[in-house]
This record gives C-alpha cells, structure tokens and sequence, in this order.
C-alpha cells in the first residue's frame, strides 16, 4: 500500500482548523506529525495530510515540578532539551535515545509515539510509568492519564481529536528503562520501567511497568505494593523478580516465546529497580 | 607530462577508488538513474499460495485500466524451461523455471506481469487480474519433502536436470574417499556437530531493476543491476526468443549484490514487455519483493563427523548436508558442493573423507548464490565439530588446527572430486600463510590470557573462541574472464573488462593491476565495465574470482601492450627492445640512457611513424583456483540472565595473497565478518505455517548497524601466490565463513552452551543454558 490517494496537504493554524479539516475530509485524511507511522503503515484512502508541526505543539516545559512537552516535540528535540535530561533522574535521555535510529528520532514525536501506542514500543512503558497524562482538542479540550486512555478504544477518539500536550509529574526519586531487542535500532523484544522514592530505609513509592510482552506496556501493581513500605536492596529486587516471572502476562510472537519473556522480565525489572534505587540515591 | 612521471607501484597501495568522487557526488550512475521518456512501468503479480496449481487467469478486467499496455502470463508466453542461476555453460542448475508457469510454488511466484504507464495503473491492473487456484498441500521443510509420500513440487514433464523430481530433491552429491564409516568406528578420539543455518538475505541497498529498451537499430538493450551480464544476455535471449545478437546488456554502478544478483530473474520480464509494446520498460523489486522474489542463502542442516588420533591427527572426516533450494533449483548442486569442496580441503590429512548431501525442493523462497556460496554453512558445522574435538583431546583449538591443516605443496582429493557441479580440477596449494594468521589473530585478541577464564560482570560472562577457512579464487574449468587494454594518442589507457564492479572496488583493481605493469599511475588507466557490446566476454563477479581471473586477464593485456610499447619505442630510439624499461610513464635506455614520454610514443605510434592501434585483448581461463586462508578470533559477552550475546572484539587475520588495494581487502573483510555477525546473532526469515514470509522489510528482519558492530580488526597476512596477479589471491567471500562458529565457540567458551542453531537470539542461548544459569 502506498500513499497514492493524496490530493491535498494543508498546513493546520492551530489545533481547532486541524479538526475542522479532519471533519472535513469524513474519515478521509490523517494528521501529520512526525509521519513514521503514515509512512510505516501508509493507507490508500487518505486524501488530505494535515500537518500541525506549526500549531505550536514542539516545546519541553517545567511544570510544576515535572515537565510539559508539545504532542508534536520530536524525541530528537527531547532529548536536546535543557529540561528532559535531568527529569526522574535521566530516564528521558536514557529511554529515547534507545528508541531507533536518530534519522527517526528526528521524525518521531512524542504524541505520534503515544496515539500510535504500538505494543512493542518503549515510549508507552515509559509513560505509563511515570504516570503521564495527555490533553487533546476534540469538540472540547480532554485529558486523562494515559495508563486509564490506554484502557478506553483511544484510538477512535484520536480519529477526532488532536493530541496536545504530555505531562509528566514531579517525582521525587528516580526511574530506570531496560530494554532487550534484536539490535541497537530495533524495537523491543521486552522492555520495563520502574521507578522508587525512598524515604529514609523504606521505599515511598514505586513504579514497575513492563511493555513488549508483546502487548504494551503495562504497570504491575502487584509487583508495586511488594516494595512499598520494604527496605531497597537487592534481596528485595530478587523477590520482585520472582514474583514478577510469576505472576507477569506475557505471550509468544514471532520474536520471542511467552517463556522466555516471563523470565526475562523480572529481570529486567530487578535491573531497574536497582538502577532507579542507584539514581536515586545519587 | 608530470602525471606520467610519479614514482612508485600501483600494486599494493590503497588508492582512491576509480568511481570513488563520483559516487560521492552522487552522480547519477546506477540502473534506474537513467530517465527514458516514455518508460512503462513494469509490475508483477506474486502468487499468494505457496503451492497451487493456476486454473485460469483472467485479464479481461486488467485490460480495462487506462494505461495499461501489455499483460503477460503463462497463457501468452512461450514456455521455456530454463535456471535463473547466472552461471556458465553448461548451466549446472536444473531447468526448473518457466518464465510464468500454470503452477505456483510458493508465496511470491510470478503469475503474471503486467506494463502501463504508471505505477498507480499497473498496481491496479495487477489487483484486476483474476486468478483462480486450486491449492494443493504445501511443504515448508526439506524432511517434509523427502517424507514417503510427499506431494511432487516439479511434477511438470519438461524440466531438465532434476536429480530426483518425484522426491523432490533437486541435486544429491555422494563423495566417499577411503571409509569414512570405519574409520570413524575405530578412531580413538571422535566429535560430531549438526548446525542449522536458516533463510538469510543478501540485504543490498539496490534493489534489483532494469530498463529494456530498444536503441537506434532497434536492437534491445537491457540496463540492469546484475553479477552477471553475459549471462544476462546468453539467457534473455533464449527465454525469450530473440538473437543474442540483438541483445545488448549494459552494467551500470551497482548497488551491492553479496551473489543475490547473480541471477536473472527481472530482466526477461522486462525484455518480454518491451518486446511486447515496442516501448521501454522499467522494473524495480520492492524490498518486500526483494525478500521473497529474489533469492536468499540456501537454508542447511549440516552433520560433521571427525575422528582423530590422541594427538590430535585427524583420521576420518564426514559431512552430511541437507540443503533447503526452495520452490526452484537455482544453484542447488553448486552451493551443495561448494558445502565439501571450499570446507574439507582444510583439513587434508584425513584419509578417510566422506561428503554426502542432498538438496531438496520446498514451497518457501528460492535461494540462490550468497557470499560463501555454501562454504558458510560448511564452516558452521566443521569448526564447531573442531571445537568439540579440541576440547575432548585436550589440545588447544588453535594447536588442532595447526596440526591439520593444508600446507604449500601439499593438496587434497577433494579438489580433484568436488567441482562446480561435475568432478573438480587435482591442484597443489601454491601459497598459504594460515600459520601467520593464526599466530597474529591469536596475539590479538589474547587468545593465551583470556580463553577459559570465564572473565564476569555481573551477568556478563565473557569468554573467546576461534575458527579458520579457506575458500577459492575464481571456478576452475569454468570461469574465463578477458580484457582489451587500448593505449591512446596522448599516451594514457583505456582497459575494457567484462568484469562486474559491484561496489567491491574491482574496477579500481584492475586499473592497478594494468597500471603496475606499465608503469603509469592508476589515474592513466581509464577502466570501463562492463557492457556486452564494448567489453570482451568476462563470467562476471561471482566465486571470488575478479581478482584472480579477471585480474590475470588484465595483466596479460598489460603485458602485451607493455611489449608494443617497446617495439614502438625501440624503433624511436633506435634501440633494440630488450635494452629498454618502462618505469614511471618513461621508456629508457639502459645502454644510452635516451628516452620517451608514453605520450610521445603514443602520438608516435598513432600518427607519426608506422602507424599502428597500441592494443591487446587477452583472456584467463582459471587452471586452478588458489584458496585464500583466514583465521577469526572474537570475544564475546553472554548475559547469563537474559541470554544475550555481545560481540566485543573481532579480529580476522587472512591470506589473500598480495592485496592490490589494502584498504580494499581490509573493507572486504570487515563487511564480510559484519554480515556473519548478522548471521550469527540476529537475522532469519520466518515464514507462516502457510509458507508467508512474516518479516520480509527491515523493519523485523534485523540486520547489523554501525552500533552493533564490534571492534573489527582486519589484518591482511601476505603470501605471494604465483599464479596470481602479481601474487594476488581472492578476498571477497573468505571472511563471512568464520563469524558464525567462532561466535558459537566464543558463547561455549564463555557459559558452556553450544549454539548450534543460528542465530543464537536472546531466547535460544538463554534456553540453552538451562532454567538456572
């Protein structure tokens, strides 16, 4: 399939034109952002692209504490921005900078990376870890974490409505990805997210997520409420790791076997939650 | 003129590679650069069936889209049996193809073939095309189809040169030297390994394309990116009907072929059509197309027997190969014997030496010609095997080798037994520096202070291992290359190979070869290749030959212009021949000292004085087909917990003889050792229980980047081969033979698991090591 129905392109003014637009075309156009998805996955029936790089969405923030970043932010711009490398203790320049190759980091953003929400990516395991919400535009302005969209059919909702902005929270502790793939520019056979606030000798909060199992990211709260209130090390780290290989749900692909995934992933997650405890601590 | 005058040999220095500037600039030098007006659009329709017989095809809907100006299919086009393997005459592969047959054979066949004006009409005239099937049961492995009973993939009556079409097994090889068997029983010490090799791809940038068209005198002209132009021409006019005389093939810059385009599988389409409307025509695969439609390595199983006395001598070897060639025969006997043949000369100390191997057809993709041409998958089995061996006498791997394997002077019969699809050619080994390459790579990578130390970092367990291969230099009794060296009015060169300069650098050699024997700087010698029309016949780039072959031929060329010169220059000088040199662009008399610029003989001999064209054309046929040796060390990094696999250093230490472009060589190997890194940790082709390829685009079919890869040493270990070029030896496919077993026996080194299925994924070596590592 290739893009061979395009008529128009139209560069949106803001947020409410691109709807308009979108509207318009009854089904029969698609946003632009970054386009790796429109060029991975091109549809023959689209006959309207409507770019919104220029809607004034590509932007990192500190907000309150956490950061703000435009839908259409590219990891590139991420990644090069003075507020993302120190946030939640580096997990930002840490986790994107391992998602593709740089020519797709400058193509991808972060909204397209969240609507997209392939099971095998590591941007929705990451921000479903963190906690991160997401505002759009659709007849009026919404938002929601994202963990609870990625529980709803998102997917017609972004036929109508336009990502604006990530939030990620304040977090007073630090976080660290894993991730396992084929080779340094592939996407993910497994990858987890966890992060940990200590207070004084005890864990004050955590965060396990594991993506690439092969379905998307996901928290464990299970795996989460072991921790809290425990003292960190690694004898705890191991118990994490066997109760996830236990209890975590994971499948076969053509890339991985559900076994090896289930074993794997708890120690992915005792590796990050040693690295989180680590940064944290530094 | 002072760019005659430079001092120094062309030969042995790592120049600036002739079509180097540009292809920097990115001038517009490959296939489809070139813009015809009025070019159709080429496209074909793949069957979606991995065994199906075709019912009827209906066009009448097709026919009906604007645009579209010929559609071809088994109902109107000749049926000529044929091999799409580019190879020289007598073609070894079967006669298994037809250009569109009324059976498919798996996912991707071609069932039609449709021109039109653009791409959008072709694409639609291709889904208006209706085809009506009647499925039959598909085998999607070698031990399904030699199953009793198996369904019959070549059941039609006119294929030739099947070895065995009702159980479907397309060529078989059967090499007993002495008694392997009994041997084997009565040896003291044995090993045995059985490696697994999966479907791989070649993964050039260019896809394969071409552009037929007809010129002024209305002859056709076919553009495409091939290995094999002569070829080209020799088959398109047999599938298609046409006098060769007619064709003309031209070879553009090519993107990369790895053997892959070593076949002919566009071009007669796009003949036909051109043909067929009297319009150009332009084809180009898709890469999804590339995966499926073209070819792949030959997938194996292969069993290695060794026995050996206490000390190490090796008594009895045996291989045991079972080849999956896919829906059609292309190269299956040739990369079958290509298995024994490059692998089991190594170790020529065994009396006892039994190959045996069979190649069998599937309804998966057809492979084809890969670099290492089978000796790839060989060297899998026959180092590991070694390893073993190693390991069970309590010798060093490295001491196993040097205690077995070939010297100069020395030869084995497997040269004189295996040959390309018939017996071999008896040949001595003339040049060998393995010693000095296993020594050097040993040094390097610390061979003494790392192996079996088991070095860790919390999971990672490091570990080091090893391997040798040699392979050929070219085909004997088949290959023939030649070259027409012309020397121009100013004084400088023009050299006119058949010869196929696929991205390798090969054009840039030949220069130096031509320009070390005339004494002139590479940058005097203008090198063209290769067209049909204007370069003499050359087998084309394919079995590690250019170098060798094409490259002897270009020598001999030089050789008898070089002599021209001095008879011109002789009778200039009033000298006699024998008195003279030719050194730095200058002929000199060593008895008076006078001299001659080459321009001066050059415009002498063209419009002065007994006027003559100073020219030659020669030509090679390769006698015998000198191995050149390579030794791999690498250390590996085995995550314990998660059973991935690092590569962290690789160092390769080959014999190619003398390098004429150092850097050249150096490149080959390295690109070679990436590409079996690949092998090892990352790529295979995975197919649905219907015969679909799942992952047929990089995006899931994962190919090594720049960082993936390794520090990668390449160190060129010289020897002189007399027979070659100015001692050179081939170079091109030697250094894919050793990544996959080192890396395996670098794994064993490290955590004590054989892999023996490639590629070791993360899943397979971390399964391997067991439910507690």
């Amino acid at each position: 399939m290739r893009l061979t129905g395009i008529r128009r392109f139209h560069f949106a003014r803001d947020a409410e034109e691109a709807l308009s637009l979108l509207a318009a075309y009854d089904g029969g156009a698609a946003l632009l952002a970054g386009g790796v998805d429109l060029l991975r996955s091109p549809r023959g029936d689209i006959e309207g692209v409507i770019d919104i790089t220029r809607i004034g969405l590509s932007y990192v923030r500190e907000s309150r504490g956490g950061l703000a970043i435009g839908a259409t932010t590219t990891l590139t711009e991420i990644l090069a921005s003075a507020a993302a490398p120190a946030y939640a203790g580096g997990l930002l320049a840490s986790a994107l900078s391992q998602v593709a190759a740089p020519p797709l980091r400058n193509m991808a953003t972060l909204g397209g990376a969240l609507v997209s929400a392939h099971p095998w990516a590591d941007i929705p395991t990451v921000l479903v870890a963190l906690g991160a919400e997401v505002r759009w535009q659709g007849e009026k302005v919404g938002k929601a974490p994202v963990e609870e969209l990625y529980g709803t059919a998102f997917r017609g909702l972004f036929r109508r409505a336009v990502a604006l902005e990530v939030v990620l929270p304040p977090w007073e502790g630090a976080f660290a990805h894993e991730k396992i793939s084929r080779t340094r520019y592939d996407i993910a056979l497994l990858n987890a997210c966890c992060g940990l606030g200590l207070d004084g000798e005890e864990i004050r909060w955590a965060r396990v997520a594991v993506g690439a199992r092969p379905n998307r990211g996901e928290r464990l709260p299970w795996a989460e409420e072991a921790l809290i209130g425990r003292k960190p090390g690694g004898e705890l780290w191991n118990e994490v790791q066997r109760l996830v290989e236990s209890r975590v749900e994971v499948g076969d692909d053509r890339r991985a076997g559900a076994a090896w995934r289930r074993r794997t992933a708890g120690v992915l997650v005792r590796r990050a939650l040693a690295r989180a405890a680590q940064r944290g601590e530094t | 003129m002072a760019v005659e005058t430079q001092q120094g040999g062309a030969v042995g220095q790592s120049v600036r590679k002739v079509d180097g500037p540009s292809l920097v600039a990115g001038k517009p030098l490959f296939t489809l650069d070139l813009d015809i007006p009025g070019s159709l659009v080429g496209a074909i329709l793949p069957s979606p069936h991995a065994h199906a017989r075709i019912v009827s095809v209906d066009t009448s809907a097709a026919e009906q889209v604007p645009g579209v100006r010929a559609i071809l299919h088994h109902g109107n086009v000749p049926r000529v049996p044929y091999t799409t393997a580019g190879q020289g005459w007598p073609e070894p592969s079967p006669y298994d193809t037809v250009l569109f047959d009324t059976k498919v054979r798996f996912v991707g066949d071609r069932v039609a073939a449709v021109a039109a004006e653009t791409e959008d009409a072709a694409a639609e005239a291709l889904a208006r095309i209706r085809v009506e099937y009647e499925l039959l049961p598909p085998i999607l492995s070698p031990e399904e189809a030699l199953a009793p009973g198996a369904p019959i993939i070549h059941d039609e009556p006119d294929a030739e040169g099947i070895y065995d079409a009702s159980h479907n097994i397309a060529a078989a090889v059967d090499i007993p030297i002495g008694d392997a068997a009994a041997a084997l029983a009565a040896a003291p010490v044995t090993a045995e390994a059985t490696c697994e090799i999966p479907y791989s791809q070649h993964a050039t940038i260019e896809p394969h394309c071409v552009i037929a068209y007809f010129d002024d005198a209305g002859r056709l002209v076919v553009r495409t990116s091939t290995q094999v132009p002569f070829h080209v021409r020799r088959i398109v006019a047999r599938v298609v009907g046409l006098d060769p005389a007619r064709i003309r093939v031209v070879k553009p810059r090519i993107g990369g072929g790895f053997g892959s385009k070593q076949e002919v599988l566009l071009e007669p389409v796009a003949a036909l059509l051109a043909l067929r409307t009297g319009r150009p025509v332009r084809m180009a695969y898709t890469r999804q197309e590339v995966f499926v439609a073209s070819r792949t390595r030959h997938p194996m199983k292969v069993t290695v027997r060794l026995g050996a006395t206490k000390d190490g001598a090796l008594h009895a070897l045996e291989m045991d190969v079972l080849s999956n060639t896919g829906a059609y025969g292309a190269h299956a006997l040739t990369v079958l014997s290509n298995v024994g043949s490059k692998t089991l000369p190594l170790y020529n100390k065994a009396p006892h030496v039994h190959f045996h191997g069979r190649a069998v057809y599937t309804n998966l993709p057809v492979a084809g010609a890969y670099r290492g041409y089978g000796a790839t998958q060989g060297y899998f089995a026959l180092e590991v095997a070694m390893d073993k061996l190693a390991e069970k006498l309590g010798l060093d791997p490295v001491e196993l080798r040097r205690r077995n394997y070939i010297r100069v002077g020395e030869t084995s019969p497997i040269f004189e037994k295996i040959g390309e699809g018939r017996e071999g050619t008896a040949q001595i080994v003339r040049s060998c520096a393995l010693e000095e390459c296993l020594r050097i790579g040993a040094e390097r990578i610390g061979w003494r202070e790392k192996r079996g130390q088991r070095r860790e970092e919390g999971p990672w367990v490091h570990g080091l291992g090893m391997a040798c291969a040699m392979q050929g230099s070219g085909i004997t009794g088949v290959d023939m290359a030649a070259a027409t060296l012309v020397m121009q009015d100013d004084g400088s060169f023009r050299l006119l190979v058949g010869a196929t300069d696929l991205g390798t650098g090969s054009d840039t050699i030949l220069a130096q070869i031509a320009a070390q024997e005339l004494g002139v700087p590479v940058d005097r010698v203008l090198v063209y290749s290769s067209d049909t029309d204007f370069t003499p016949f050359d087998t084309g780039a394919y079995a590690s030959s250019t170098t060798y072959v094409s490259g002897n031929a270009v020598l001999r060329a030089a050789s008898d212009v070089r002599a021209q010169i001095l008879d011109v220059a002789a009778a200039a000088l009033g000298e006699r021949a024998s008195a003279l040199e030719l050194a730095a662009g200058v002929v000199r008399s060593r008895k008076s000292g006078k001299s001659l610029t080459l321009s001066e003989i050059g415009h002498r001999a063209t419009y002065v004085t007994d006027q003559r064209q100073i020219a030659a054309t020669a030509s090679f046929a390769c006698p015998e087909s000198p191995p050149p040796f390579a030794a791999f060390f690498c250390e590996v990094a085995v995550d314990r917990e998660t059973g991935v696999v690092r590569v962290e250093r690789f160092v390769v230490a080959a014999d190619c003889g003398v390098a004429i472009h150092p850097q050249a060589a150096e490149g080959q190997l390295e690109g070679a050792v990436l590409q079996g890194i690949g092998h090892a940790l990352c790529e295979e082709m995975l197919f649905s229980p219907r015969g679909r390829c799942l992952n047929a685009g990089f995006f899931d079919y994962k190919i090594p980047s720049s960082l993936d890869a390794p520090a990668i040493e390449a160190i060129l270990v010289p020897s002189e081969e007399p027979t070659g070029p100015w001692g050179a030896k081939s170079i091109s496919e030697v250094g894919i033979n050793g990544p996959l077993p080192a890396i395996s026996n670098a794994i064993y080194d490290a955590v004590g698991a054989r892999m023996v299925r490639a590629p070791f994924t993360p899943e397979r070596v971390r399964f391997a090591l067991g439910v507690i590592p």
